[in-house]
């Protein structure tokens, strides 16, 4: 089997911030080589990619997803769009039934029962988990209810239509659930396995967290003794992370099934959806307490590799946790990663093979220069690893 | 006259693993150690062996398996929201066990062309490896090494000490004087076992399902640390006095 590996790797420094917090509202941390670190779950992260893709529109809306249990609300609007004359109570029938044919169970959640008995309108029903459905999904699942729209529940009944349902249901997956997987756990056979692989980005030196005590001054307050309206304390820290990701590109691919369009090259598809993780996974981040922090930074060092092989974690160059010296993290973890990476390079990997691009900034990350070809730009970064993808799928290493 | 076995071993370490047993729903939990299906199906996605293929599982799941406990690590709860997508309001909470800065050391004892061939896909992973959870990727490579003509109680006798410098350091008056295995019995064996519910059965999405195995709790002496030749490569730090002197400039 030919099996392409992308990982990518990045040095990124934030700034005091809270971006993934515990449920004590402290910013999340981890223990390695004996000291506690920053943390940042691989959970948060993938989010923030996804919303990346969104917002930045790195991808058209026909190739995302959506991740909701109003899937029979969304269904019933793509219906009504494809067929205006429909009623909104028939499209949302129409749409349970179709839902149901995939093998997802609904159901019309109990609170929003009892508001109905109360003379509210008819609630719509709902999935029992998050499901994950690509736009083109569901606009082939809208189709299909249009298809049986005269007796719904007996041209589902028929084995024909309802295999139908299913196999739209698990083709054509968009490209977030391709990277990202989807778990559904009541239809097990439209589950799609992720791609891709994100590890907890953790810092590379120890970190403590801070608690800033705050007050909070009442602009109106001008008779009563003066004093603070509010106080509080916000829990902070800030860290220089490592952050990494390995991404089966063979697996994408086998996610994205054939091409999108006839006239486009196999590997088209792929190779959009590669660019777009790329670049979500070094630009995007997880906006938690943004307005607070202002954490806005982009990594200060990007490695990115396309093997042959097997994809390889660089984390362990930080097991022993960096110290600052009084010039930050960064030049230190750096120099780290020119030490290691040439040597579990040798040991490991497969030099013939294997490709590596650089994208990097400032001096401190000067060592990392001979690991690869350097990208001026990150445009430039994810614009040579989509080609060297492409090419590798036509013409495997 | 029973066959001889071989032995493979892997080193699972990396910042993060979770080895859920009976985890489901909102909380997952993990084991101290390494599970057996989580180990086998480690294996078997390197192979390349799709979650529904019953078949071709079943001479993995047919492994004898056993852990040695080289650095026990610790337990980090991790508290996960989700919102939907449509109304941003919050899903359910949940909460999910890590063991931080653990390395075990697993082995799975059997039929020597099967483990060559197990050996040979940890080295090019069709599926790449993760320590219980997607999220939770080794640091550095998984395989250890096989072992021709052995039993998996000999080679974790042998095996050396696979715990961090760090931690090594840490020990390095009061190393322990032995480590845990957890493994299961021996075809011959008899005496008091535990039972654990993971061995594989199915990985079908569907319906994964797995059996209970016996647990044979045991201690091997302290092994000596890795030789020379492997410390050399996990610890590349040396010229970094160098790298710390041109800071100061």
């Amino acid at each position: 089997m030919t099996r392409i590996f992308l990982d990518v790797h990045a040095l990124q420094t934030v700034p005091p911030s809270n971006l993934n917090r515990d449920d004590t509202g402290a910013p999340k941390t981890a223990v390695y080589g004996g000291v506690p670190r920053a943390r940042v779950s691989s959970q948060a992260w993938k989010r923030a990619i996804r919303t990346y893709f969104r917002e930045e529109q790195l991808l058209d809306p026909s190739e995302l997803g959506v991740r909701t249990k109003k899937v029979v609300e969304l269904l019933a609007e793509r219906i009504t769009g494809l067929d205006p004359a429909l009623g909104v109570e028939e499209a949302l029938r129409l749409a349970d039934e179709t839902v149901k044919a995939t093998g997802l169970k609904t159901e019309v959640p109990k609170r929003k029962a009892d508001q109905a008995k109360d003379g509210g309108p008819a609630p719509a029903p709902e999935s029992k988990y998050l499901v994950f459905l690509s736009s083109r999904q569901l606009d082939g699942l809208a189709r299909l209810a249009l298809e049986g729209a005269d007796d719904i529940r007996a041209f589902l009944k028929d084995k024909k239509s309802k295999d139908r349902a299913r196999e739209i249901a698990d083709t054509r997956h968009s490209v977030d659930i391709s990277l990202f997987g989807r778990m559904v756990a009541d239809a097990a056979d439209i589950n799609v396995d992720a791609a891709v692989q994100v590890a907890h980005a953790i810092s590379v030196h120890r970190v403590e967290n801070e608690s800033d005590y705050y007050t909070a001054v009442d602009d109106e307050n001008t008779e009563e003794e003066t004093g603070a309206g509010m106080i509080g304390t916000v829990d902070f820290n800030s860290a220089t992370l490592y952050r990494y990701a390995a991404l089966g590109v063979h697996q994408l691919a086998a996610n994205l099934g054939q091409g999108l369009r006839e006239d486009e090259p196999r590997s088209e598809p792929v190779r959009r959806a590669v660019e777009a993780f790329v670049h979500g996974f070094v630009a995007s981040l997880p906006t938690g307490k943004i307005n607070t922090f202002g954490h806005h930074t982009h990594p200060d060092a990007v490695i990115v590799k396309l093997r042959a092989t097997r994809p390889v974690s660089f984390v362990a160059a930080f097991e022993d946790p960096v110290r600052s010296n009084g010039g930050g993290h960064l030049r230190e973890a750096s120099d780290r990663l020119a030490a290691y990476i040439p040597d579990i390079e040798r040991a490991y990997g497969d030099q013939e093979t294997t490709l590596t691009w650089v994208l990097r900034v400032g001096p401190s990350t000067g060592k990392l220069t001979d690991l690869g070809t350097e990208s001026d730009t990150l445009t430039g970064l994810v614009a040579a690893v989509g080609q060297a993808v492409a090419e590798r799928l036509e013409k495997p290493a | 006259m029973i066959t001889p076995t071989s032995v493979l071993a892997l080193r699972l370490a990396g910042p993060l693993q979770s080895w859920g047993a009976s985890s489901r729903f909102t909380r997952r939990t993990t084991e101290s150690a390494p599970t057996k299906s989580g180990v086998i199906g480690l294996l078997a996605a390197a192979a390349g062996i799709e979650r529904g293929d019953d078949a071709r599982l079943a001479p993995l799941a047919a492994l004898r398996f056993g852990v040695r406990i080289d650095q026990p690590g610790t337990r980090v709860r991790d508290f996960q929201t989700a919102h939907h997508s449509v109304t941003g309001k919050s899903m359910p909470l949940s909460e999910r066990f890590y063991l931080a800065d653990a390395v075990f050391v697993a082995v799975v004892e059997g039929e020597h062309t099967l483990l060559a061939e197990l050996y040979a896909a940890l080295r090019a992973p069709v599926y790449p490896p993760f320590l219980g959870r997607r999220s939770c990727p080794p640091s550095g490579p998984v395989e250890l090494g096989l072992h021709e003509r052995a039993r998996l109680e000999d080679v974790l006798l042998d095996v050396p000490w696979q715990a961090s410098d760090w931690y090594r350091r840490r020990l390095l008056h009061q190393a322990p004087d032995k480590l845990t295995v957890l493994r299961e019995r021996a075809v011959d064996e008899r005496g008091a076992t535990d039972a654990l519910r993971d061995q594989p059965l199915s990985f079908a999405a569907a319906h994964r399902r797995h059996a209970l195995r016996t647990v044979v709790t045991t201690h091997v002496a302290l092994p000596p640390g890795p030789p020379d030749e492997w410390q050399g490569h996990h610890d590349p730090f040396e010229a970094l006095p160098g790298a710390l002197e041109d800071e100061s400039v």
